[in-house]
């Protein structure tokens, strides 16, 4: 009993596999293989133009095949039965000379089939790589709320290096594998027929405890994979919000969720791993059992002079060399194995669907910019909540800037992101010049407007290539103007190294308000016609926002801006104000009609004095 | 690698009992030769059927041996790998946890997390392999080389003679190959920051349309970690190819003079044969050679990242900390201090003294960079000061224990950060073991109760990362409830209602003015600032004027002009 559970839960892991679901396995293998055929085509489609190097390769995999049967065969058949055993010695330094052009060529040709080997697998990463990132930037804003970074992270590296070096190794090693099973087994074949097919015995053996196993690796490495990308999830996700596991102290409650992530995987890796590691063993028993055979056979073959004692060593060899390709096979077939999961899962990102430009109509269109919004409604996917945006309708001329505000919640952020397409609304139509932007590609409609996020993001590069972000061709001179618009020209200089500073991830060196003065100047450097300011001030300090108050003002002059703001000067300042409640537009007009209207903004502006 | 593989230690049982029964398998198969050659000469030359029947028998029952060891060592190595590199990743990633946020700046989050993923999975494969093939290679190399020496000593020097030479060459490609490798790392590093930072950028990169022009910056960084890695493996890929060589060549040698010595009678064939078969194993070992070699050069440049980390020098977080007390008065002393973040040059904070009693409430203005975050950042020993000291309750912060001091204070950042995980979850940040009721209560304080509420699962409504699917309001609010959950002493709001609407924000304040705590509360808002019992304003670092609102409105004149700023509507015609 205690043994048994031994052997069931070895150090104490618990099993993954069940008996039942090896059973369900049948029925999938199908589609199963389908999968692969169609990730394998898919990866073959990336080698691309390096399709003929990679033929080259193979031709060469040939030649160091051919060349690694020719020199035992040599050394056995020729130089041990005609020279050694009759003891010959003339003609036996032409037979040696003949095995060093055979061995140089032998060693030249590995080399070369690698070189090139490497050079067209870590291309085919590359593609991959660029690839799926391009894709990333064409996937809809939503696609990313719904995932983790850490785990879209690990399809970038864990997964893409998983297929790196599978294609680095495996792809020379299973070529020259069959190759050389081939070629052995017909130099056997010539040489004893009998002694061969006495090797050939362990055939049906291998191909039965091979699928055994891979029966389990196959699942358990998809397992593995599974166990890492949500560790790594967990691990980008508390590094990045170090601060916030300090405040609080959760040091230990981000430690306990990490061992159980973690523990996760140490057991998906110990039985993954166990069962690969049977493959080489059994293969190795298999091929010891077989030259045991030959051993035995072949000498009492030997005995009655049926066979020679060159050909015995040849064999004793060759046995080795037939079933050493058959191990290769199956060994890399673990890595194979491992590899395709990893490819699905990249290709499995780049199946989502980009957004799309459908019905698009008026491809190039420079704005004027008046904005409409038609009964449009919106609620966020997958979210069970009730409408976001709820039949707003409202119009903007050109030139106007209308306020957004409302209580926290209410819909105001929503407006914008859809207006800059970041989702599509759900029902409605939104306008820009009578043009309904769902007709417009979205290049064209962002190309002309200028967003300042809540949460101002800066990249890990210098400031002049922050600020630059908004024009790209911007000149020195162009960035120095903005942030001083900006009035971040000051601080700026007083950094260690001034413009060319490089700010660092958490932004610890600059404050929450000098990284909205940089985004505001990324804005103003942009020059757009519609421009849409969320919060863009909110963490200035209401003298300094005075002082730029006046830039943004030059800045929204003549454009169509919306604003969201807390405080009421920013407010004030609008020609429009919308008031929203829980996704609902309850109030719109102009400063004085509301205050005429005495309604909510009214009240809003009285509560704001107390 | 010491340090890294330390870790290795515990399992020091289970990697013998691993490496015996690879010595076993090992055993079996150098015997092989040896019975060849007992079956031709005693046998076959010596025309004896049984001695081949019987040896042939001794050969399937080595076999036998072998397999049941070599399945037996698959349970061992991948239990000896597996729990290695949980426990290192366990020491990495709690080292990361004690780290000062100074660290992070050393740091880039993304060079920590491939460290934590890529780095360790690499040592773990090397651990994994020696225990299973990689000593094999070696070994089976060394007492092949042995075995030929006992068959045929004077043979067996032609074999080794070159094997000084290809060690030289090996040692010299494992060198280059780490430093090959560790550079490859290192542009994985920058390939990985480029995508948690497009991530994170995604709203941005798409309003300014900077899709393509992020690609081409993506091409550049993928495209020299793809030319540093195809320079790391083509220089690791010339070892094979000459090993085979030089083995093929004392392969020839042995052949040469093996036939001179059979013709002078100091040989038998059968020994030849067994030499023969003896150097063939071994240039098949040979080949192991260049993978093992590669894989040692890479584990070895990630160790080396791994122990980066494990070693770094962090004095602060070493808590010269006292009893793990509880704070229960939270009186705050700011003694003379000064802060300068480290690394740079300009100081933020430059000798600033104030004091607060418990209960009280400080309200901070000042300037966009002026040093107010940084102010609150010593509180709660995020960075400590560079001089003088900050007290509370009587003593220096830094001699309380961190985790003591810091569950005595609640923490709202300006930028509400939220965790992958349902409300509730978040909530229990401020205090593990919450009732319900508490969070609720706590929610209720927070005014976000009744919105939470809203949601059809409540509670259990769950938040994407980084809370992408709240409005930035409604992430203010439940990062304050998390805070409030803890009841602390000392609670600091960072600009925490800036996206708050005023109504919202004015039942906040009153809920916050019941609260047992020392506040301090930085804000651009007049309106806050007036409900403090003090108002600290700083410029460029150093306080400016302290006292209440009314006197700064007689004294300071950089508090008259940021109130006029606010206060210009408030004289509005309309209102």
């Amino acid at each position: 009993m205690n043994l048994f559970d031994a052997i069931r839960r070895p150090f104490g892991y618990e099993p993954i596999i069940k008996k039942e679901d090896l059973k369900k396995d049948p029925d999938k293998k199908t589609e199963r293989a389908d999968n692969w055929k169609s990730t394998l085509t898919r990866i073959w489609k990336l080698v691309d133009e390096q399709r003929l190097l990679l033929i080259v390769v193979l031709a060469l995999v040939f030649v160091s095949s051919a060349l690694a049967l020719l020199g035992p065969y040599l050394v056995g058949r020729v130089l041990i039965d005609q020279y050694i055993i009759p003891q010959q010695f003339g003609g036996m330094g032409v037979v040696i000379l003949w095995l060093v052009v055979i061995y140089i060529g032998h060693s030249v040709a590995l080399y070369l089939q690698n070189y090139w080997m490497v050079g067209i697998a870590q291309q085919v990463i590359y593609r991959m790589r660029t690839r799926l990132f391009s894709h990333f930037q064409k996937l809809p804003v939503s696609f990313f709320d719904k995932r983790q970074h850490g785990e879209l992270m690990s399809r970038m590296t864990n997964d893409v290096e998983n297929v790196s070096a599978t294609l680095n190794t495996s792809f020379i090693q299973v070529f020259s594998s069959i190759l050389t099973l081939t070629g052995t087994a017909v130099v056997m074949f010539l040489l004893s027929p009998l002694l061969t097919l006495l090797t050939f015995i362990i055939i049906p053996l291998m191909y039965v405890s091979v699928q055994w196993i891979t029966k389990r690796t196959g699942r358990l490495y998809k397992e593995q994979q599974r166990a890492v990308g949500d560790l790594n999830g967990m691990i980008e996700e508390t590094i990045s919000g170090q601060k916030i596991v300090k405040a609080f102290s959760q040091e230990p409650r981000v430690m306990d969720e990490f061992l159980v992530k973690s523990e996760r995987l140490k057991r998906a890796g110990f039985w993954a791993w166990t069962y690969a590691g049977f493959i080489p063993k059994v293969m190795n028993f298999l091929n010891n059992g077989s030259f045991a055979i030959v051993a035995g056979v072949g000498g009492i073959l030997a005995l009655n002079g049926a066979v020679s004692i060159g050909v015995i060593v040849i064999f004793t060899e060759y046995s080795r060399q037939f079933t050493r390709p058959l191990n290769d096979l199956a060994n890399q077939f673990n890595t194979v194995l491992s590899a395709i999961a990893g490819a699905e899962r990249v290709f499995a990102i780049m199946d989502e669907t980009e957004e799309k430009d459908d019905l698009v109509i008026n491809a190039e269109k420079e704005f004027e910019g008046r904005v409409e919004f038609d009964n449009v409604s919106f609620k966020y996917e997958g979210a069970e909540e009730e409408w976001t945006i709820r039949d707003v309708s409202f119009e903007v001329k050109v030139g106007q800037t209308a306020a957004l505000v409302g209580a926290t919640g209410a819909g105001k952020t929503t407006i914008m992101q859809l207006l800059a397409r970041f989702y599509d609304a759900n029902e409605g139509e939104i306008r820009i010049d009578g043009t309904p932007i769902s007709s417009m590609p979205r290049e064209t409609l962002r190309r002309q407007i200028a967003f300042v996020l809540q949460d101002p993001f800066l990249f890990e590069t210098s400031v002049y290539d922050n600020i630059r972000y908004g024009k790209l061709d911007a000149t020195e001179e162009e960035i120095i103007e903005a942030a001083k618009k900006a009035n971040a020209h000051e601080f700026i200089l007083k950094l260690p190294n001034g413009y060319d500073t490089v700010l660092k991830g958490d932004g610890s060196m600059i404050s929450q308000g000098q990284k909205q003065l940089l985004s505001i100047a990324r804005a103003l450097i942009a020059d757009p016609v519609i421009l849409l300011l969320d919060e863009a001030t909110s963490s200035i300090d209401t003298v300094t926002e005075l002082k730029i108050q006046e830039a943004l003002e030059r800045l929204m002059a003549g454009r169509t801006s919306f604003v969201i703001a807390h405080r009421l000067n920013t407010v004030r300042q609008a020609d429009l104000v919308f008031v929203m409640e829980m996704g609902k537009l309850v109030e719109a007009g102009t400063q004085e009609e509301l205050l005429e209207k005495d309604g909510l903004y009214a009240n809003m502006l009285a509560d704001a004095k107390l | 690698m010491k340090t890294v593989f330390s870790y290795a230690k515990p399992y020091t049982f289970y990697i013998v009992i691993a490496l015996v029964l690879m010595l076993l398998e090992l055993f079996v198969e150098l015997m092989q030769p040896l019975v060849i050659a007992g079956i031709i000469d005693d046998g076959i030359v010596a025309g004896d059927r049984d001695v081949i029947v019987r040896l042939g028998i001794f050969l399937m029952v080595l076999s036998l041996m072998a397999f049941a060891s070599g399945v037996a060592n698959s349970y061992f190595a991948a239990h000896v790998s597996q729990s290695f590199s949980f426990d290192l990743r366990k020491a990495v990633y709690g080292r990361i946890q004690s780290f000062s946020l100074a660290m992070f700046n050393k740091f880039p989050s993304s060079g920590l997390i491939t460290r934590l993923t890529s780095d360790v999975t690499l040592v773990q494969q090397i651990l994994f392999m020696s225990l299973r093939i990689m000593l094999r290679a070696p070994l089976l190399v060394i007492g092949s080389m042995i075995m030929a020496f006992v068959v045929n000593p004077k043979l067996a020097i032609y074999l080794v003679v070159v094997f000084p030479v290809l060690l030289a060459f090996l040692y010299i490609m494992v060198k280059k190959g780490v430093t090959y490798f560790s550079f490859v790392q290192q542009r994985l590093d920058r390939v990985n920051r480029m995508v948690q930072e497009n991530l994170q950028a995604v709203r941005l990169i798409k309003a300014y349309l900077r899709g393509k022009y992020e690609a081409n910056r993506f091409s550049e960084v993928a495209g020299s970690l793809k030319t540093d890695t195809v320079k790391a493996f083509r220089i690791m890929e010339i070892i094979l190819p000459i090993l085979l060589f030089g083995m093929n060549l004392s392969l020839l040698a042995v052949l040469w003079f093996g036939a001179f010595e059979i013709r002078s009678g100091d040989a038998q064939i059968g020994e030849l044969v067994a030499i023969v078969n003896y150097a063939m194993r071994m240039t098949g070992a040979f080949s192991m050679f260049s993978f093992i070699i590669m894989a040692f050069a890479r584990s070895k440049a990630s160790s080396e990242r791994i122990e980066e980390i494990l070693l770094a020098e962090d004095v602060r977080e070493k808590a010269t900390g006292g009893e793990g007390k509880i704070l229960r008065r939270g009186d705050i002393v700011f003694e003379n201090v000064s802060f300068t973040y480290p690394g740079a040059t300009t100081p933020v904070l430059k000798n600033l003294s104030f004091h607060i009693q418990p209960n009280e409430k400080l309200a901070i203005m000042g300037a966009t960079g002026s040093g107010k975050s940084s102010l609150l950042q010593l509180i709660p020993r995020f960075y400590d000061v560079s001089g003088g000291k900050v007290m509370i309750h009587g003593r220096d912060v830094r001699e309380w224990s961190l985790s003591a001091l810091r569950r005595t204070i609640g923490v709202v950042p300006q930028q509400s950060l939220l965790f992958t995980g349902t409300i509730s979850d978040n909530l229990s940040w401020g205090k593990e073991q919450a009732e319900q009721e508490e969070l609720a209560g706590a929610a209720v304080k927070a005014q976000i109760h009744d919105t939470v509420k809203r949601f059809p699962k409540g509670y259990f409504t769950r938040v994407g990362q980084k809370g992408v699917n709240l409005s930035g309001g409604q992430k203010q609010r439940l990062s304050i409830a998390r805070a409030l959950v803890r009841k602390p002493s000392i609670l600091i709001l960072d600009d925490s209602t800036s996206a708050l609407d005023v109504k919202t924000e004015a039942a906040l304040w009153q809920e916050l003015d019941r609260e047992e705590a020392t506040m301090l509360v930085v804000t651009q808002k007049i309106r806050t600032a007036m409900r403090a019992d003090y108002i600290l304003l700083l410029e460029e670092g150093e306080i400016s004027a302290y006292g209440t609102h009314e006197e700064l409105l007689e004294r300071s004149e950089l508090y008259r002009k940021i109130a006029l700023s606010q206060q210009e509507e408030e004289v509005d015609e309309f209102v």
